[in-house]
């Protein structure tokens, strides 16, 4: 069945950010557009504030001039930013603003800061998530974003404005989230490339024009019941999307992706901002930080009632996943550090997993298939005799 | 003709360290033979990480691990082995920081070891590795600015143990610069940073307060202070005698002398020792005894220190006349800003020392400190220890060469290696980079370009 014109701008956006926001600015003149870092940016104030906030994504080019700015051992992602900021491919952003505390996405929002003649915020909101006066400092946090673009727009940002702001992106990943929990149901044929796609899009574009597109591209979409192929969870890329053709190798192998907790994917959909018209929108979006670590589990934030490892074990639950494949992008260390507590319950649990770890350039393709075939035949050996 | 290399093999090295070093090294080995023991004489053992939060358990009556502190010691003693394998096989990545791999790696021997749980002592069965000598904790504390994975490792640690042990996790402000006013030490961000830092101290006492089951002793904690503040301020001076030429100490007698300010009590030895490692500096100037003989080029340090290598790295830097003198990790850490300290209420000027942790800066600071330091210390290249597993010093450094070079004239090189794995250090690479840019150094001062050769070619050399 031929593609809907409605996916394929879907899939421009999510390919082609730049052209989107080219595209955006000649029908909004005069509007600002900010980058912004992964993973926890409220973008509704921005949006409440008349600017577009872009979730600046790893355009999959080649790191060349970066490498004088960043070493070769910090995560791809982040030397892909530098060498963004190296080479004039962040020029259409007016600012960036992050909010993470992410030392290498630090370093690379740094260089950005040090070589362009843009202005660069870093409001960092408080990864501790246990302690008392976290909802103090979340809330003093989301106060400065505001201020930063009241500053920015020259204009004070209205609650009205912030409550439609909520709403807009509310729709667009409760709509997205449908897709999600369909596929983990086994009722929509969407391959992982497909879903990337939407997801990163949603990152990129306006939220109520990719809310639009996304009703579009979702009607024309066939559907199907989910066939006897292995059904694998992908587990990791916290911050960034993996390679596409890293996607489709997994599906190559005879296998079908039910679930994942990737930031292109579950993971940016899962939380809403939990929003009743007439309550106060900031509290709102404070609400919505400190309880997207509970929704989805990251081993960025600090919170000892929640356990990523065990969100997993129910995910797979919940999808009837039979194998996890750990995505951890080299030298991604609050992966590093959790991927042991992830193996043990698995293995707990008897579920079999594969580690990929994750280059920018240069995956070796067959090698990894190899790896992901073995993998799959040990799930179906796993699987019971039919009587 | 540049003469770089030694001129021929010597019987002596050319390097000096200050004897009074080999009584630091006495002072830190008795710290960690009570460590050990600690449990046996009814003491509580807090595992911490990041800033030197030593003297509040000092006033609280426990024992301190200080996991950074152990990893550089397994690795200065070449005995990180045990725990980094036991770390790998637990399933930790080569690349996640060798500080916290190591750590790990002691958490996950001290579970094996408690197995003999009425010892006190775990991994009986590996006595005579250093790294299975510590004991379990009863409560761990975080403090760790600047890099994101401190905090990250300790809440593993927690879940390493099961979730069975309390934690405190203090949080610090990334000093990013912001606002307009922002700088070192000034401007509303450092001022409310400091605060929010501070308030977390008071809730810390509350935690400790519930874990000993007594009450703080808020007149200790100022009294460990002041002879900390003494400490800072004596060893602040030491270093300003270090800009003398020829330099009496180096920077890697100073690196020796990180253990005692970092982590000891604060008490009256210490005070003493900083007083000696002064007046052992003041003596040489005195008598005209320098760090490196026949000195002839004046190089900064920048990035956390290779434990594995420590002394190799003198020697070899000796070896061409390359007096290493200043570096982020001596200058712009451990207690460096002692005026800050009010003893009768320590508290805010201890918030303000674990926010000046020298990864905890945007560059546009670190620039401001190490053109300071550069300048200071008449300073000629500069040797960037390009740390493996280190993402928070590593990341700055090229941006802090460019400057260097674009606002002093001063050359730099990077080499490879790394906090506590041994198998990241190239030596190869540091040879020929390091003759390559002292060769630089010299081909400028015959051409008269100070600029190019950095302020060292300024100065009359020792016949």
């Amino acid at each position: 069945m031929p593609e809907s014109a409605a996916l394929q701008r879907l899939r421009d956006a999510a390919r082609d950010p730049r052209a989107y926001v080219a595209q955006w600015r000649a029908h909004h003149p005069g509007c600002f557009v900010v980058g912004v870092m992964p993973m926890n940016f409220p973008r509704e104030i921005a949006l409440a504030a008349g600017v577009l906030p872009v979730y600046v994504q790893d355009d999959q080019r080649p790191v060349a001039e970066g490498r004088a700015y960043l070493p070769e051992f910090y995560c791809g992602y982040t030397r892909n930013l530098a060498d963004q900021a190296a080479t004039g491919r962040l020029d259409h952003f007016d600012a960036l603003l992050l909010a993470d505390h992410c030392i290498q996405l630090l370093g690379a929002s740094d260089v950005a800061r040090a070589i362009g003649d843009r202005p660069v915020f870093f409001g960092m909101l408080i990864s501790s998530l246990s302690d008392s006066w976290a909802e103090k400092k979340i809330a003093e946090m989301m106060g400065h974003f505001r201020a930063e673009f009241e500053k920015l727009s020259g204009a004070p940002v209205e609650d009205e404005a912030l409550a439609l702001a909520i709403e807009a992106y509310n729709a667009d990943r409760q709509l997205l989230r449908r897709v999600f929990d369909e596929r983990a149901a086994g009722d929509t044929t969407w391959s992982p490339v497909e879903l990337q796609d939407m997801v990163v899009s949603a990152q990129v574009m306006d939220p109520v024009e990719h809310h639009d597109l996304l009703v579009e591209a979702l009607a024309a979409a066939p559907r199907g019941e989910r066939d006897d192929r292995v059904r694998v969870h992908l587990s990791g890329h916290l911050c960034h999307a993996p390679r596409r053709e890293l996607l489709e190798v997994i599906e190559e192998t005879g296998a079908v992706v039910v679930d994942d907790d990737l930031w292109s994917g579950r993971r940016y959909v899962q939380s809403l901002v939990p929003f009743t018209p007439g309550e106060d929108p900031m509290s709102a979006i404070g609400r919505w930080y400190a309880e997207r670590n509970v929704d989805l589990p990251c081993p960025t934030r600090v919170q000892h009632d929640v356990d990523w490892d065990a969100w997993l074990i129910d995910a797979t639950r919940r999808s009837g996943a039979e194998v996890v494949v750990h995505l951890m992008p080299k030298f991604c260390e609050p992966h590093m550090l959790f991927y042991p507590e992830l193996r043990k319950a698995l293995d707990a649990a008897g579920i079999p997993q594969l580690l990929v770890e994750t280059e920018h350039e240069g995956i070796p393709l067959e090698a990894l298939r190899t790896r992901l075939e073995a993998l799959v035949e040990r799930a179906v050996r796993h699987r019971p005799a039919y009587a | 003709m540049t003469t770089t290399a030694p001129t021929a093999p010597t019987a002596e090295p050319r390097t000096e360290r200050l004897a009074i070093t080999r009584e630091g090294g006495r002072m830190i080995a008795d710290y960690w033979e009570d460590l050990f023991v600690a449990r046996e004489s009814g003491r509580k053992i807090v595992w911490y990480n990041g800033g030197a939060l030593n003297p509040m358990f000092q006033a609280a009556g426990l024992a301190w691990c200080h996991g950074e502190a152990f990893a550089a010691r397994l690795a200065a003693q070449r005995l990180e082995g045990p725990a980094q394998l036991a770390g790998a096989e637990y399933g930790y990545n080569a690349e996640l920081c060798s500080y916290s791999r190591t750590h790990l790696g002691c958490a996950v021997l001290t579970l094996k070891g408690s197995e003999e749980p009425d010892s006190g002592v775990v991994g009986l069965h590996d006595r005579a590795d250093l790294a299975a000598k510590l004991p379990a904790p009863d409560l761990f504390v975080n403090n760790y600015a600047g890099c994101s994975t401190g905090q990250q490792w300790d809440e593993v640690s927690y879940r390493v143990f099961g979730k069975n042990v309390p934690i405190f996790n203090v949080s610090h402000p990334f000093l990013w610069g912001n606002r307009p006013d922002a700088g070192y030490l000034v401007g509303s961000e450092w001022d409310e940073a400091s605060r929010y830092v501070r308030d977390q101290l008071v809730e810390l006492i509350d935690f400790l307060e519930v874990q000993t089951g007594r009450p703080f002793d808020y007149d200790a904690l100022s009294e460990s202070m002041t002879y900390i503040k003494r400490a800072g301020e004596l060893r602040r001076e030491g270093l300003d005698l270090c800009k003398a030429t020829p330099a009496p100490a180096t920077f890697w007698d100073w690196i020796s002398c990180i253990a005692p300010i970092n982590f000891l009590p604060g008490n009256q030895a210490l005070v003493d020792y900083f007083q000696n490692v002064k007046d052992e500096i003041q003596q040489r100037i005195d008598a005209g005894i320098s760090g490196v003989r026949d000195e002839k080029y004046r190089l900064y340090f920048d990035g956390i220190m290779n434990w594995n290598k420590l002394g190799f790295l003198s020697r070899k830097f000796a070896e061409h006349g390359a007096a290493v003198l200043a570096g982020r990790y001596i200058q712009n850490a451990f207690w460096q800003e002692p005026h800050l300290i009010d003893t009768s209420d320590p508290l805010l000027g201890m918030a303000q020392h674990y926010l000046l942790c020298p990864t905890n800066h945007g560059s546009k600071t670190l620039d401001h400190l190490t053109l300071r330091d550069c300048e200071s210390y008449g300073i000629d290249g500069i040797v960037f220890h390009s740390t493996r597993t280190c993402r928070a010093f590593t990341g700055p450094q090229r941006l802090l060469a460019r400057s260097a070079r674009d606002n002093l004239g001063i050359p730099s090189i990077f080499f490879e290696g790394d906090v506590a794995d041994a198998s990241f250090y190239k030596e190869e690479i540091l040879d020929s980079r390091l003759v390559a840019m002292l060769e630089a150094i010299d081909v400028a001062r015959e051409r008269g370009d100070h600029r190019r050769a950095g302020r060292g070619a300024e100065v009359a050399w020792p016949a």
